[in-house]
């Protein structure tokens, strides 16, 4: 009888621990398509990945040449990643042992939230918004700021070299943001500034890191680099041929930032469910073996009872690193520039293999038009025709 | 037997709490209602950024001190003013004609009749109905052939700079706004008006 009323002791435990409350939102079937997906998952699917789609949506609308759109949803992303300050309940729950870091709400990892920026800067230049447009250069240089390892805090070319580049244009000094940037150029240097430039093209291409969990509990966030068969690029614009080399690589930003705060809160957790694990179970052991004798038969019950307890807080500690990944980024950032005459032109644009062979399929052509160069300068509209391109780009497009 | 009824009552009371633990419920299964705030008043949804608050503060500082200029108070004649595009060279995007519009706002409201804005952004629009008028595809109280557009006595620009540190400790952001009121056939600097915010703020751990 008495064997019989213990037994039921760990049904009635999981019964409860089964009583979870059920999320409301229906599933999603995904299509593959961003702009499909996107729309369905904001709307029904959890509010935490409502910026992992919103990043995913803006960058589709992108390559489809729909800059608007791509602004519209970006600005959204973008209002919630910059206010993370102080209290936030996702975030407290995302450090609660018996909850996953994906509870938080997503704003992706520093490379993630710096291409929201490079890619919002880009269309505020696109709409005639220069300033507007280092606004968000800089601020993509800002957030690598803070990485745990010095020598790779703020060492993106690109974004410098825009803020710098900007500032000439704006009739300001780039002179410093263009010496950061050829101090951190590891793969190619950019080059020099062109006031008269007036066709400004950004490329990117290759597949960006993905992210992985390793460790006993997963608890090690990791990203896997992809080796990208594109390594370089070049527009055929106005009779003249503009390379577009790698100037920033997202896998190597990825991936020497140092830990995170969060990776030490994940380790302990790990060492809390690993600590858990083992005592609950060495009580269980010991408490069955002393409730086999009639003396020590309740000293053994409550041994065996509290080494379930501590299984179950073990099996409830979840320190599984946030894997959520905005994968559809590239691996590759590039930018090049020309002086066009007004009227309409046709850009195509070309991908390389490591041993300079085209690669043949992802070829990609823009018709676009150059405006006169405004009567006023300063007056807000700058004139520039900015096009973005990658080797994932929907073409022909016409701008 | 009543000991062992008393720690198997004991244990399913803890593994109940625990198991409340692991739940992850409906959040907010009412939803929060909308919380009306003043413009001027920093919400519970903050950054460290050029926010609501900061433009009615510094946008109620500029006009103040413009009415206090010696050559709109003393003018003989009704000042034209002209507001430039706002240069932004801070780390933060900005709707830049907020700032102009919302001194606009408060000149116009407290000192109607002290100085007229000129409005130039809607020129293409004027020149239009101009022309129309000019043809006589609508009628005009005036004869439309005489240049009424009007050229600024003064102009209005603004600069907002920012310098920022982030570490460990988290971030901190310095934004100066600066107006200025200019002459434009002098170049003279006749009023200038500046502000300055500085605001830090540290995320969650788990964002770090």
């Amino acid at each position: 009888m008495n064997a019989l009323r213990w037994l039921c002791l760990p049904v009635v435990c999981l019964g409860l621990t089964a009583c979870e409350t059920t999320s409301s939102r229906s599933s999603i079937v995904l299509t593959g398509d961003p702009l499909v997906d996107g729309p369905a998952a904001i709307r029904n699917g959890p509010a935490r990945d409502r910026v992992l789609w919103q990043y995913r949506m803006a960058l589709a609308y992108l390559r489809r040449g729909q800059y608007p759109q791509a602004a519209a949803i970006l600005d959204q992303a973008l209002a919630r990643i910059n206010a993370i300050y102080g209290a936030d309940k996702d975030a407290k729950k995302a450090r609660n042992l018996f909850q996953t870091e994906s509870k938080k709400g997503f704003i992706g990892e520093p490379y993630e939230r710096v291409m929201a920026y490079y890619y919002r800067g880009i269309l505020y230049w696109h709409a005639g918004e220069p300033d507007n447009a280092r606004a968000c250069f800089r601020n993509a240089q800002i957030i690598d700021a803070d990485a745990e390892n010095k020598s790779y805090a703020a060492d993106y070319v690109l974004p410098d070299y825009l803020d710098g580049f900007i500032n000439d244009d704006l009739g300001g000094d780039g002179a410093d943001a263009i010496k950061r940037a050829n101090e951190n150029a590891k793969m190619w240097r950019p080059p020099g500034f062109d006031r008269a430039a007036n066709v400004f093209f950004f490329v990117d291409y290759g597949n960006g890191p993905a992210k992985f969990a390793t460790g006993e509990y997963s608890q090690e966030l990791r990203f896997q680099c992809h080796d990208s068969p594109v390594r370089s690029a070049r527009v055929r614009v106005g009779g003249r041929d503009l390379k577009a080399p790698p100037y920033d690589d997202l896998c190597f930003q990825a991936t020497t930032r140092g830990g995170r705060v969060m990776d030490h809160i994940l380790a302990n957790k790990a060492v809390f469910k690993g600590t858990t694990a083992t005592v609950g179970t060495a009580a269980i052991i010991t408490g069955a073996v002393l409730a086999t004798q009639h003396d020590t038969q309740t000293a053994g019950l409550a041994v065996m009872g509290a080494g379930l307890i501590a299984t179950i807080i073990s099996a409830a500690t979840t320190p599984a690193a946030d894997t959520r990944t905005w994968e559809s980024l590239p691996l590759y950032l590039s930018f090049t520039f020309a002086q066009l005459p007004p009227g309409q032109q046709t850009a195509t644009v070309e991908f390389f293999d490591a041993s300079n062979r085209t690669i043949a399929g992802l070829a990609k052509t823009i018709t676009f038009t150059v405006p006169e160069r405004p009567a006023v300068p300063g007056s807000g509209q700058t004139g520039d025709v900015v096009i973005f391109v990658s080797d994932k780009s929907t073409t022909p497009q016409t701008l | 037997m009543k000991t062992t009824w008393q720690l198997t009552l004991g244990m399913m009371g803890l593994a109940t709490l625990l198991s409340g633990c692991a739940t992850s419920g409906v959040k907010n299964p009412s939803g929060i209602p909308v919380t009306e705030m003043r413009a001027d008043e920093r919400g519970f949804v903050a950054g460290t950024g050029i926010e609501s608050q900061d433009i009615v503060t510094v946008a109620d500082k500029m006009a103040r001190g413009l009415l206090s200029v010696p050559e709109i108070v003393n003018a003989k004649a009704t000042p034209r003013i002209v507001c430039l595009p706002v240069k932004n060279d801070t780390a933060f995007p900005i709707n830049k004609d907020i700032f102009l519009e919302e001194i606009m706002a408060n000149l116009n409201e407290k000192a109607a009749g002290k100085m007229r804005f000129l409005a130039r952004e809607r020129m293409s629009e004027l020149e239009a109905e101009r022309n129309l008028k000019r043809t006589g595809a609508v009628t005009s109280s005036t004869d439309p052939n005489v240049q009424q557009f009007k050229g600024a006595d003064f102009m209005l620009t603004g600069n907002l700079m920012g310098t920022t540190t982030t570490t460990s400790a988290g971030r901190s952001d310095y934004i100066l706004y600066s107006f200025k009121l200019i002459d434009p056939n002098t170049s003279d600097v006749l009023w200038q008006g500046s502000h300055r915010i500085k605001k830090q703020g540290q995320s969650d751990a788990v964002y770090r």
